[in-house]
């Protein structure tokens, strides 16, 4: 009798160790898979968020940044994106400026994988897919998908509550390790708190005139397809916002940066920086709470029955048919808008204007696909490609 | 897509019914269900079959902090039980208020209200000071039914009550809705329905001689006093305090860490020896069947996730016209809270608040009337984390629906009170000061 249980114990032993290797080793690598980023003509500099806080070096928080020199002088702006990393149009957007960009006035600063932790993190109770591919005329590019927060591996414990700083307001406890809620970030803080104080340092020290913090946000959420901007930058916003409307044709309403909700890059840059803050917002059918599966494929093109049934109920705060929501419309959007803010501001201050070229806007995005800027890994110098 | 959703989401329900009729436990029969839905969603590669471990161990961390915090409290509220601090802390305070009842159950009240409400969690509240107030409401002739009954509702306002509201916090934060602001809308609600709560089912007294017999049968430690029983309450509690008073220069322990400690100064200040390792080996067996809930719960959620049956019910709960949905979120929000405990909030809560934002309702109030309801889904099966603690601290050995059944009274005043918050939100706004 006592053997026989102790056959059963080790029968099941066996049966849940194979189950937890099968199910655990598929997250290992997703942890340490990394993503190949082809530097363009326009990239004169690579650099480390450690470069401005060094007790970030040798971290997971550590970050790549992509600096983009024009010949001339003139102003700054600072692109971040993956601040999110379930909200992946962001960091395509800004994987084709890396590219395609050439800076001829003034210089870019690019981070993909802002919250790199939270890149190489996982939601668990979501049922993500661990990666997601684009399509290219040259095969697929996988991207690793990943979550809204850091990984507890990188950062815990949480607290039973957050107090965000300087401002001691209280906060759900895993904002503390989400990077939209730690701005303007601590010095001596936990990891997140650092890797904003570090961007803040990279604002401060450079001088940097511009930073547009890319995101994207549920159809049935009202700040979802539009520009957050504070009281100062509000200017440049509503006139990107009408510009893109009327030469490309798409929404991009504008919302007011809220002064009572700390924590967020476009409030809390403006208030402890001279920088400008943007935050874009375009719609992603996949985070929405009522879908179907969370798969790829709704990833890719937001398209889903439920979302469309509850449009018609007159639900959701986009437009939504058929044709769901792509990635390329997402993509195109933030690219526009990007451009439209960096060019209405270097028309008011020309002085400090930035003048990009060769990035691809909202029309081409949704006539040629996201894969269409990616350049095949295997036939570009090794040198030119940055694991991250 | 609405079909194949439905057929899974069958199988899931069917398979825990099977599951149950073949007597398994609530566990193993959730887990079964969780197997059905991954395999039948695998038909339609949601999830695709090769991801279907993977999907389950991810799922099993969802709760991993709840777990943690679940067994690191009541190891520390063991260890004080060992040293024979409950027996000294029940029998102090019945001999020293029983002459003044009302204010004894109002005292408890607060004793339970005060951990969930700095914590957010209903359970740190039954695991920290569950089981000396059952006591002492034994020893205050509350009858043995309405015991779990009270701490039931208690702990589920406390976890309702501010500073720190779980469902609110994830509610803002999927709304982006700042956090602020709700002190009097869940202060207020709290403190009164917790008192309406301890009248309703507190105020009959058993005979006097149940005093007396209660009392002969308490065995005292010798050496056990005030000091040895409260400084590991108060290193807890200054834990907790202190890191709201000096966010900035004290280090973030997290409640395990900090139950953890406060265990350590329950065992050296005892008055007998102590092996800890028996008595932690005793907790996990205590808790390990609600533990294990924690965890499948975790996979079951990731299986609806990913196989679509998740979005499925937010959806059947957003296409609900809005009269017949005020009728049926007292129904709605608890069941949520029961199958999904916190992810209720998530799945049904965030696109919910948007809708009746839109429409007009103010934010704040419907979150706060929304958090008065879910707490009573805690004692709902198959997870029931709130009834089945209650129960367990308690000591209450008879049928669990004999708990929801005596506190049908309380459940009712709170549904109310949290669907008239809701309704009248534009009214109540004046509550709101941030």
């Amino acid at each position: 009798m006592k053997n026989k249980l102790f056959r059963f114990k080790i029968v099941w032993g066996i049966i849940f160790a194979i189950f937890i290797l099968a199910g655990g080793y598929p997250l290992y690598r997703h942890r340490h898979y990394s993503v190949q980023l082809i530097c363009g003509p326009g990239v004169t500099e690579i650099k480390k968020l450690s470069d401005y806080f060094p007790p970030l070096k040798d971290t997971m928080a550590d970050t790549t940044i992509f600096v983009l020199q024009g010949k001339e002088p003139g102003g700054k702006a600072l692109i971040l994106a993956n601040t999110h990393s379930n909200e992946p149009e962001g960091m395509l957007a800004v994987t084709i400026m890396i590219e395609k960009a050439v800076v001829e006035k003034g210089t870019l600063y690019l981070i993909p994988f802002f919250n790199h932790s939270g890149g190489v993190n996982t939601r668990p109770g979501e049922g993500y897919p661990l990666y997601f591919s684009i399509p290219t005329p040259w095969g697929k590019k996988t991207f690793r998908m990943g979550n809204r927060d850091a990984s507890p591996l990188d950062q815990w414990p949480d607290p039973d509550v957050y107090i965000h700083y300087p401002e001691k307001q209280m906060l759900s406890y895993l904002d503390i390790r989400n990077t939209n809620r730690t701005w303007p970030g601590r010095k001596n803080g936990l990891p997140m708190e650092q890797v904003t104080y570090a961007a803040m340092e990279l604002l401060r020290k450079e001088k940097v005139d511009l930073a547009i913090d890319l995101h994207g946000a549920e159809t049935m959420f009202p700040v979802t397809n539009c520009i957050v901007a504070p009281e100062k930058s509000m200017r440049i916003a509503t006139l990107a916002s009408l510009t893109v409307k009327s030469m490309e044709g798409f929404e991009n309403h504008l919302e007011s940066s809220p002064s009572k909700f700390r924590g967020l890059s476009h409030r809390e840059i403006g208030d402890y920086s001279d920088t400008l803050p943007f935050l874009l917002e375009c719609p992603i059918p996949f985070l929405d709470q009522p879908t179907g599966p969370k798969t790829e494929k709704l990833l890719l093109d937001g398209k889903d029955s439920f979302l469309l049934s509850l449009a018609k109920k007159k639900k959701l705060f986009v437009p939504y048919d058929q044709s769901g929501w792509p990635i390329e419309k997402r993509v195109g959007q933030h690219l526009s808008v990007i451009l439209e803010i960096i060019k209405q501001y270097s028309r008011k201050m020309p002085a400090r204007a930035i003048v990009i070229k060769d990035v691809p806007r909202y029309p081409e995005l949704v006539k040629n696909g996201v894969g269409y800027y990616f350049s095949d890994p295997t036939k570009v110098d090794p040198k030119k490609i940055v694991n991250q | 897509m609405l079909v194949q959703t439905l057929f899974i989401s069958l199988i899931i329900i069917l398979a825990f019914v099977v599951a149950k009729w073949k007597k398994l436990s609530v566990e193993l029969s959730l887990f079964t269900a969780t197997l059905a839905g991954a395999l039948s969603g695998a038909i339609f590669a949601t999830p695709p079959l090769v991801e279907i471990p993977r999907q389950l161990v991810e799922g099993s961390f969802t709760y991993l902090d709840v777990v943690l915090v679940f067994f690191t409290a009541t190891l520390f509220i063991a260890i004080i039980q060992e040293s024979g601090g409950i027996d000294f802390a029940v029998r102090s305070t019945v001999v020293y208020f029983s002459r003044q009842r009302f204010l004894a159950l109002f005292l408890l009240m607060i004793i339970v209200l005060i951990p969930g409400a700095l914590t957010g969690a209903g359970s740190v509240s039954l695991l920290v000071v569950g089981a000396p107030v059952a006591l002492a409401l034994r020893g205050l002739g509350v009858s043995d039914n309405k015991i779990p009954a009270i701490l039931f509702i208690l702990a589920g306002l406390a976890a309702a009550a501010p500073p720190v509201n779980i469902w609110a916090m994830i509610l803002c934060a999927g709304t982006a809705i700042p956090y602020v602001g709700f002190e009097l809308p869940l202060g207020l609600p709290v403190i009164i329905l917790g008192t309406i709560t301890i009248l309703i089912l507190g105020r009959r007294q058993q005979e006097r001689g149940q005093l007396d017999e209660f009392l002969s049968k308490i065995k005292l430690t010798p050496g056990m006093n005030w000091f040895r029983l409260l400084i590991p309450f108060v290193v807890f509690f200054a834990l907790v305090i202190i890191y709201r008073l000096f966010p900035f220069s004290f280090p973030i322990l997290g409640l395990p860490l900090e139950f953890l400690i406060a265990s350590l100064a329950a065992y050296f200040l005892s008055p007998k020896k102590l092996n800890l390792i028996k008595i932690a080996s005793s907790t996990v067996e205590k808790l390990l069947p609600l533990l294990a809930t924690m965890v499948i719960v975790g996979m079951l959620q990731q299986i609806m996730a990913a196989s679509g049956v998740k979005g499925l019910i937010s959806y059947a709960v957003l296409i609900i016209p809005l009269g017949l949905l005020f009728f049926l979120l007292p129904f709605i929000i608890p069941i949520s809270e029961g199958v999904l405990t916190y992810g209720g909030a998530a799945i049904i809560g965030i696109p919910l608040v948007w809708y009746l934002n839109s429409l007009g309702y103010h934010a704040t109030i419907v979150i706060s009337g929304l958090s008065l309801l879910w707490p009573l889904g805690d004692g709902l099966p198959p997870t029931a984390l709130i009834g089945r603690l209650s129960a367990i601290v308690s000591g209450y050995e008879g049928n669990y629906w004999r708990i929801l059944k005596e506190a049908w009274l309380p459940w009712i005043i709170i549904t109310v009170t949290g669907i008239l918050m809701i309704l009248f939100s534009s009214k109540l706004s004046f509550l709101v000061i941030s």
